[in-house]
């Protein structure tokens, strides 16, 4: 059979379009209809409205840095509170993108739209707890904005004490808002978690789950179980600050390194909250659009369960330098290499994946390939920092800076937009340039590398981190990096106007772009409010067999071969015993 | 076994020698720290590149129009995942193993190491040599092994010396230590390229970074502070100099023991040099600006309103006062964080800095002058 062409001996299964009054977008209209929501499809569209606002005010504070570090004195901030200035954008930019941005990134935003209908369910199962999860992930936001407007923050993203218990810049305010920003993140955890082991339809096992919901299943492990010790920890720096509790300021008989331990705790898993969903969204578009079962499908599974356990185990590798008995150091370290297997196990896989494939180079297929890219490099390099004697040079130097981009932006923020290119035909029922869509993952590549691979040699050749004024020695490679991150500004900004303007001009999108299994591919696109008129029959999230492109309507539709009612010939009228007439 | 992958690790980090990867090595770890970091940095390329290589490789090979099929729909092999799952730990056992031992190695003073105090605060370093002897310079003597016993007055700082490829964090409320042994020594400049270079920078701070040399004509290696500390944590540097010969060393601590006797310097000047090394400058302006502390500018000689409520004259008393006990008297919209420097400033250093005080107020020179001074000093508290 080419490539295209419908078998016509078959038949066709495809869900249609909505008609205006199905549609989940224009169902019911006027802003209260979206303020006081439960759908679950309309919240996660608000989140990714409001995860997308607060990564473009990040993203500036990012061009503002590196513009102000295209000069050995600084290039942006002039004067006496230069410094001031500089350390309070940094700290802003990494507060922001990590509260804000990429923690509820995929969870929050494409998890609430994907979870129920890849479960192929109605809703999530606390409607109320999900539109207030998403009212304190704003309120959060709004305590961190006004933490900007009232006397700025210079303490880094991470707070660590002393200096976070005696700086006059609004801690508590900030560290508020993280505080409810964390009781948004356990909600949404405890809602998934509560809807994946409830709500799966009949048939749907553990194993016939899409990975994606295996990710967001492990994602939410640690969301409930580590945040909890985020808000402890932000509890006491408070206490400490406006009581003097004497537990993290050695003034008052405290140990700051007893902070940094707490604040680990929590924000080491916090990194696999930011990637294991990330994986998720890789595994399922390497797969689709290879059209090519996912390969090892229980090793991946079981990798994001071991990633989320492993991760509780090793926050000491942040604090190799601080002064822990050296023993604890080396537990830490061992711990710390252990926890790169299953991240490795995942990547050959993928690539596995996509061998004897059949490879569709999408839009979201260009991010998926370009994350396997940058999130090996990210990964790699963490072997340097988790080998002991190297990280003595290498700790809190640009190379952990380099490091750390590599997995959060090339990892999480690349998964994140190709994702969003992927579900974009599902949530809004149209179709974007993919040319546009391809250049802008070209111009992201790039750019990103141009902005973070520099910044490795920085580090190696001794640049500490978050430093607003440097040495001449190291201007070139800071140049260099400031040119990437604004080729890396202008690629995203291509991604936003493609996105946007589908909105307005893109043709509407079929029921099933890709040629996906997952459930969400079986509803209309968008979808109906409801989702599933009733529930699906659950077939194998990675069998692509019964898919076929349909060239004339572009579209991927199920093919069954034609029903008929057996036996096909007719009884005949009278008995063949009749004619025994003896 | 992992004394035969050291040579191994040595053999691949050879490739790399007189690489723009690294500072220059000037300790006896820079070598063992690069030919790890080489080692790593080629399996990492070991792996990689067969990794993207098949990334774009099957990207291109199997692409395919919309709607053909893929050519095979393995769903898994457990023999191929449980070897790559299992084999690449072998390469992360060595890498743990190596890099443990070479930590304990560092963390394990030899016997008989020289000790240097280190005392730090925002954002300067106070090296201190025994006997009142404090500088912001770290100097040490080449092939001996140095330790520093670290301590804060006020957040984390850390310290971090890439020619030695070595760093430990300065916490308060705790002594941290590190070591290390420089194996190169800091060559000097010759008399007149020193010469014309302080001539040209005259009284003014030291600019090491336009030098490249110490205003006592030693090369440098650098010392930064690499945990955030506020403000000015970028400005948190300083230098190491390594001297070739103990006398070598001595003499340079006997010349900034002590303002010298010879008088060949004034107490002013002696004071504006410690007010640049020991830490006054990152929180006391000379321009009238508000930092930290108050300014320096128009202080000496004139009226301070305190916290308490009462008002003091800054005199030569006061002065003295603030710097052996900084707590007791604040001035009013400031917070007290300024640390004791008790025992740590002779009173000549005292004396010379309260002559420096002298020169950059306009009240200096009216101190005496009874009259004038009253009429001045009544403007605060009458605003009160």
């Amino acid at each position: 059979m080419s490539a295209g062409s419908l078998p016509s001996d078959s038949q066709v299964r495809d869900p249609g379009y909505p008609t205006p009054s199905e549609n989940y977008l224009t169902n019911s209209k006027g802003i209260l209809s979206w303020v006081f929501t439960l759908d679950h499809k309309r919240i996660g569209v608000m989140y990714l409205v409001g995860v997308t606002l607060a990564f473009a005010i990040a993203g500036l504070l990012a061009l503002l840095i590196r513009l102000h570090l295209f000069q050995p004195d600084g290039f942006v901030f002039k004067g006496e509170e230069a410094n001031n200035w500089y350390n309070q954008v940094f700290t802003l930019h990494g507060a922001i993108m990590v509260f804000l941005f990429i923690i509820p990134s995929v969870p929050a935003a494409l998890g609430n739209f994907l979870v129920p209908v890849m479960l192929g369910a109605k809703d999530v199962a606390f409607p109320r707890l999900n539109l207030c999860s998403f009212y304190l992930w704003v309120f959060g936001a709004l305590f961190f904005v006004s933490a900007l407007c009232a006397s700025g923050l210079d303490t880094g993203w991470t707070f660590y004490t002393p200096y976070s218990t005696t700086t006059n810049s609004s801690v508590i305010l900030a560290t508020s808002g993280a505080f409810i920003l964390g009781f948004s993140s356990i909600f949404t955890g405890l809602n998934f978690i509560v809807t994946i082991n409830t709500m799966r339809p009949p048939g749907m096992t553990w194993f016939r789950m899409p990975l994606f919901l295996w990710a967001t299943y492990a994602t939410s492990i640690i969301q409930v179980l580590a945040t909890p010790v985020l808000g402890i920890t932000l509890l006491l720096l408070i206490a400490e600050r406006t009581m003097k509790i004497g537990i993290f300021d050695p003034e008052y008989n405290g140990d700051p390194v007893t902070f940094q331990h707490f604040f680990w705790f929590y924000s080491h898993p916090a990194v696999y909250i930011m990637i294991l969903p990330a994986f998720g969204i890789i595994s399922d578009l390497i797969s689709v659009h290879s059209h090519k079962r996912i390969f090892g499908y229980r090793f991946i599974a079981y990798s994001s369960i071991a990633i989320a356990l492993l991760g509780f185990l090793v926050w000491g590798h942040h604090m190799f330098t601080a002064g822990m008995s050296s023993l604890t150091t080396i537990i830490f370290s061992a711990l710390t290499f252990t926890v790169s297997v299953p991240s490795a196990i995942k990547v050959f896989n993928w690539l596995a994946t996509m061998y004897k494939g059949s490879i569709s180079l999408t839009t979201p297929m260009c991010y998926a390939l370009s994350f396997i890219f940058l999130f090996t490099i990210g990964g790699l390099t963490g072997l340097h920092l988790g080998t002991l004697a190297t990280d003595m040079h290498l700790h809190d130097t640009y190379f952990v800076v380099a490091h750390f981009h590599y997995v959060m932006v090339g990892g999480t923020l690349v998964a994140f937009l190709g994702g969003v290119f992927h579900w974009w035909p599902k949530m809004f029922g149209k179709m974007y340039s993919e040319f546009g869509g391809r250049l802008s993952a070209a111009l992201v590549f790039a750019g990103f590398n141009l902005t973070f691979l520099p910044q490795f040699v920085l580090g190696s050749r001794g640049m500490p981190r978050r430093y607003a004024t440097y040495d001449p020695e190291f201007a070139f490679l800071h140049q260099m990096s400031t040119f990437g991150s604004m080729l890396l500004g202008f690629g995203l900004l291509v991604a936003l106007i493609v996105l946007v303007k589908s909105l307005r001009s893109g043709k509407r999108a079929p029921a099933n772009p890709w040629g996906g299994a997952t459930l969400e591919w079986q509803c209309t696109s968008p979808p109906p409010f409801y989702n599933f008129e009733r529930a699906p029959s659950v077939g194998d999230p990675y069998d692509f067999s019964d898919l076929e492109w349909d060239a004339e309507d572009e579209r991927y539709v199920k093919v069954e071969p034609k029903r008929e009612i057996v036996p096909e010939e007719k009884p005949e009228a009278t008995p063949v015993h009749a004619d025994d007439s003896n | 076994m992992f004394a035969k992958m050291n040579n191994v690790f040595s053999l691949l980090g050879d490739q790399f020698s007189g690489s723009e990867w690294f500072p220059q090595q000037a300790s006896t770890f820079a070598k063992e720290n690069d030919d790890l970091f080489f080692a790593i940095t080629w399996l990492c390329v070991l792996f990689f590149v067969p990794i993207a290589g098949c990334l774009f490789y099957f990207a291109l090979k199997y692409k395919k129009p919309k709607g053909a099929k893929a050519e095979s729909n393995t769903a898994h092999n457990t023999p191929l995942e449980l070897a790559w799952s299992i084999l690449p730990s072998f390469f992360l056992v060595a890498m743990f193993v190596y890099g443990a031992q070479s930590y304990l190695n560092r963390r394990t003073v030899p016997d008989g190491a020289n000790e240097v105090g280190l005392r730090a605060q925002m954002w300067n370093w106070q090296l201190d040599y025994g006997n009142g002897v404090i500088n912001p310079e770290l100097h040490i003597l080449v092939d001996e092994p140095t330790k520093l016993a670290m301590r804060s007055t006020d957040v984390i700082h850390s310290v971090f010396i890439p020619a030695f490829r070595a760093k430990k964090d300065v916490v308060p409320g705790r002594y941290n230590y590190m070591w290390f042994e420089a194996d190169v020594a800091s060559e000097k400049v010759s008399d007149e390229t020193l010469a014309s270079a302080v001539k040209e920078n005259g009284s003014d701070e030291w600019d090491y970074d336009k030098w490249q040399f110490t205003p006592d004509g030693y090369k440098f290696f650098d010392l930064y502070c690499t945990e955030y500390c506020g403000k000015n944590h970028s400005i948190m540097q300083s230098v190491v100099v390594v001297h070739e010969t103990e006398d070598d060393l001595n003499a340079w601590i006997k010349k900034v023991s002590k303002r010298p006797d010879d008088g060949s310097v004034s107490p002013a000047e002696w004071g504006k040099k410690l007010y640049n090394q020991r830490g006054c400058k990152g929180c006391h302006s000379l321009d009238g600006s508000k930092r930290v502390g108050p300014s320096f500018k128009e202080s000496y000689g004139n009226m301070r309103q305190l916290t308490n409520g009462d008002s003091v004259k800054a005199d030569a008393e006061y002065i003295r006062n603030s710097i052996l006990e900084p707590k007791k008297q604040i001035v009013a919209g400031y917070q007290p964080v300024m640390p004791s420097y008790k025992g740590q400033l002779s009173e000549d250093d005292i004396a010379s800095i309260t002559a420096f005080l002298e020169t950059v107020s306009d009240y200096g020179r009216k101190v005496g002058a009874e009259d004038e001074g009253g009429s001045t000093t009544e403007e605060p508290t009458e605003k009160e």
